[in-house]
């Protein structure tokens, strides 16, 4: 088996509130896997429960390893970047490479410097000084420094402007990711990432409500640009949602033959967000 | 290893102003004002043993009494230095595992594969090696810096004592006896320390008030259950073997004062050195239960501080 997390019934409680409410999922290796929800729906615990920052109930399984009772080891493959695990503001960038090199035996500080080469950060410069981006930078050159199978990133790119945010998705995929990484990666910016997404799994409530390929969702979902004279038939097929746009109605369906929808107008394939705003809707109402 | 020595780095590369340059500050300060007292201070007016030097030359065994004197003493003007060091040991706890709750940056340090247990004792290490090291470095050449001004200004009264000194082995012993007396310290200190990161590792905010809010305001409860309500509580048991076991006991030399040890009569009687026997009977406080009952408590504190760095969430 390649799978790389394997995750069965995670149950988490805060107090009286529900984190988790028996979320399963698979995470093959070689993926980049965007793991999306609402605020509040359970991510962010899920990527905490994997990288062993938490306690929960269920069965997990990292590398093959128990986030529990084996963090220390697990950590030797797994990095991560979270919004919320920033650097310290006394830190140097010189110090930070020494300490990682230090502590981590699979850090190569050649790959490092290379990065930060590339940046505008200085051997001796401290984090307080640095922009909030160039702090992400940083990070991102120590993480990706390391020979790591797994890659957890929560909100990496909050905060950050645009220009900084392509340059750590275009990074990551041209300097970092090969076949014998995974990413896994939560962002409320979809749009962003869902070209470089592989598999998308959508949480909801604490539930995993859909696990799939992009190619499956492809393949699955269709959204078409329905002739007001189809509306009907259309509708009697069950779309997932309809938004009208320019006087057009644009239904999503799921599971329905693209040769069928064909006959109603112009089809596509949904974004990953019309995806989301389709399956999520009425989370907050 | 390797992992330690980097963890204590890390520790030096955020605590540097306050356990290095703190130190070096004020013994620069002390350093001074002590020159000043050499060189511009009141002449003819230098008592030595009670003999007065400011004026006439000093030879012989008078000479010899005040280079003993001197070499066994000079370290005094160190004590400054680390009561100051009591201060830095305590915050430095207090912070040490707060801080990294407090700025975020534990989620950073938890994504390196570094143990918990690992980080939490370069921690104490720091407290009880490191920092009272760097302290003690210091305040052995401020001291012989004043030693040496001092000669100086001796010389100019037109006694040399500098060849007495450096015969002296008391000059050489009192510097490595402090250094000696470093395990007696930490021994001595983890009570404090222990109690110190743990409060650090589980308040949430205020960890000075949970940490000497704590003891002292359950002392003056207890005081006043035992005077107002006429309960059996001792309070005086409970402050002298809780409270000052663990808010006082990373000050240098709380051991003379849990212990009760009588310095001076022991000097009287047995006419030792007074270095060598603060020197023995520090180290002679370890034959006693309570250094190690604190020691114990000490231990299981930190261990608690360790468990809470790994189950406890941050939000």
């Amino acid at each position: 088996m390649s799978a790389i997390i394997s995750a069965a019934n995670l149950r988490k409680q805060y107090g009286k509130s529900t984190a988790l409410d028996g979320a399963s999922f698979q995470v093959e290796a070689g993926r980049i896997v965007g793991l999306i929800g609402p605020n509040g729906s359970g991510k962010t615990t899920t990527l905490k429960a994997i990288l062993g920052l938490t306690p929960f109930d269920g069965e997990l399984s990292v590398l093959g390893m128990d986030p529990r009772t084996q963090r220390e080891q697990l950590m030797n493959d797994v990095c991560f970047i979270a919004d919320v695990a920033i650097l310290p503001r006394w830190l140097k960038v010189k110090d930070a490479i020494a300490f990682v090199e230090g502590v981590h035996p699979r850090f190569d500080r050649a790959k490092a410097e290379k990065y930060i080469a590339r940046t505008k950060l200085t051997p001796d410069m401290k984090v307080k000084a640095m922009s909030k981006g160039m702090v992400v930078q940083l990070h991102l050159a120590l993480v990706m420094a390391i020979d790591a199978k797994l890659l957890v990133l929560d909100e990496p790119t909050l905060g950050l402007d645009i220009l900084y945010r392509k340059q750590f998705y275009q990074n990551l995929l041209e300097d970092y990711f090969d076949e014998n990484k995974t990413i896994l990666i939560t962002t409320h910016q979809i749009e962003e990432v869902e070209h470089i997404l592989t598999d998308l799994l959508f949480i909801e409530d604490g539930r995993i409500s859909l696990a799939a390929s992009m190619d499956e969702v492809g393949e699955r979902f269709t959204e078409v640009m329905v002739e007001p004279q189809f509306i009907a038939a259309a509708n009697a097929l069950q779309p997932l949602s309809q938004r009208t746009v320019f006087g057009k109605a644009i239904m999503l369906f799921d599971g329905v033959a693209r040769q069928q929808l064909s006959n109603f107008g112009e089809l596509r394939t949904p974004s990953v967000a019309d995806l989301f705003v389709a399956t999520m809707k009425g989370t907050y109402a | 290893m390797k992992t330690m020595k980097w963890l204590i780095k890390r520790e030096m590369w955020e605590n540097k102003g306050m356990l290095l340059w703190t130190p070096v500050v004020i013994s620069s300060a002390v350093a001074t004002l002590g020159l000043v007292a050499a060189f511009i201070g009141k002449h003819g007016d230098w008592e030595v043993n009670g003999r007065n030097i400011g004026s006439v030359t000093v030879e012989g065994t008078a000479r010899a009494n005040i280079a003993d004197t001197m070499a066994q003493a000079y370290m005094a003007s160190s004590i400054p230095l680390l009561m100051v060091l009591s201060f830095l040991v305590f915050f430095y706890c207090l912070g040490a595992l707060h801080d990294e709750r407090r700025d975020r940056s534990l989620l950073f340090w938890k994504s390196l594969p570094v143990s918990d247990l690992t980080t939490v004792l370069s921690k104490v290490l720091m407290a009880v090696v490191v920092a009272p090291l760097i302290t003690l470095g210091i305040a052995v050449v401020m001291s012989l810096v004043i030693l040496a001004a001092g000669c100086m200004a001796l010389m100019a009264h037109g006694t040399n004592m500098f060849g007495a000194l450096l015969l002296s082995p008391d000059l050489y012993l009192t510097p490595l006896r402090m250094v000696a007396l470093l395990p007696v310290y930490a021994l001595w200190a983890l009570p404090t320390v222990g109690w110190l990161l743990m409060v650090s590792s589980w308040a949430r905010s205020k960890v000075f008030l949970w940490a000497v809010g704590t003891p002292v305001i359950s002392a003056l409860l207890m005081l006043w259950a035992e005077k107002g309500l006429h309960l059996g509580f001792d309070t005086a048991w409970y402050t002298a073997n809780i409270v000052d076991r663990i808010l006082l006991g990373v000050v240098p030399g709380s051991w003379l004062m849990f212990d009760r040890v009588h310095i001076m009569l022991e000097h009287e009687e047995h006419k030792l050195a007074i270095p060598q026997t603060i020197f023995n009977e520090s180290w002679g406080t370890l034959a006693g239960i309570n250094v190690w009952v604190g020691a114990a408590a000490g231990v299981a504190m930190i261990a608690t501080a360790v468990w809470m760095r790994r189950r406890r969430e941050e939000a």
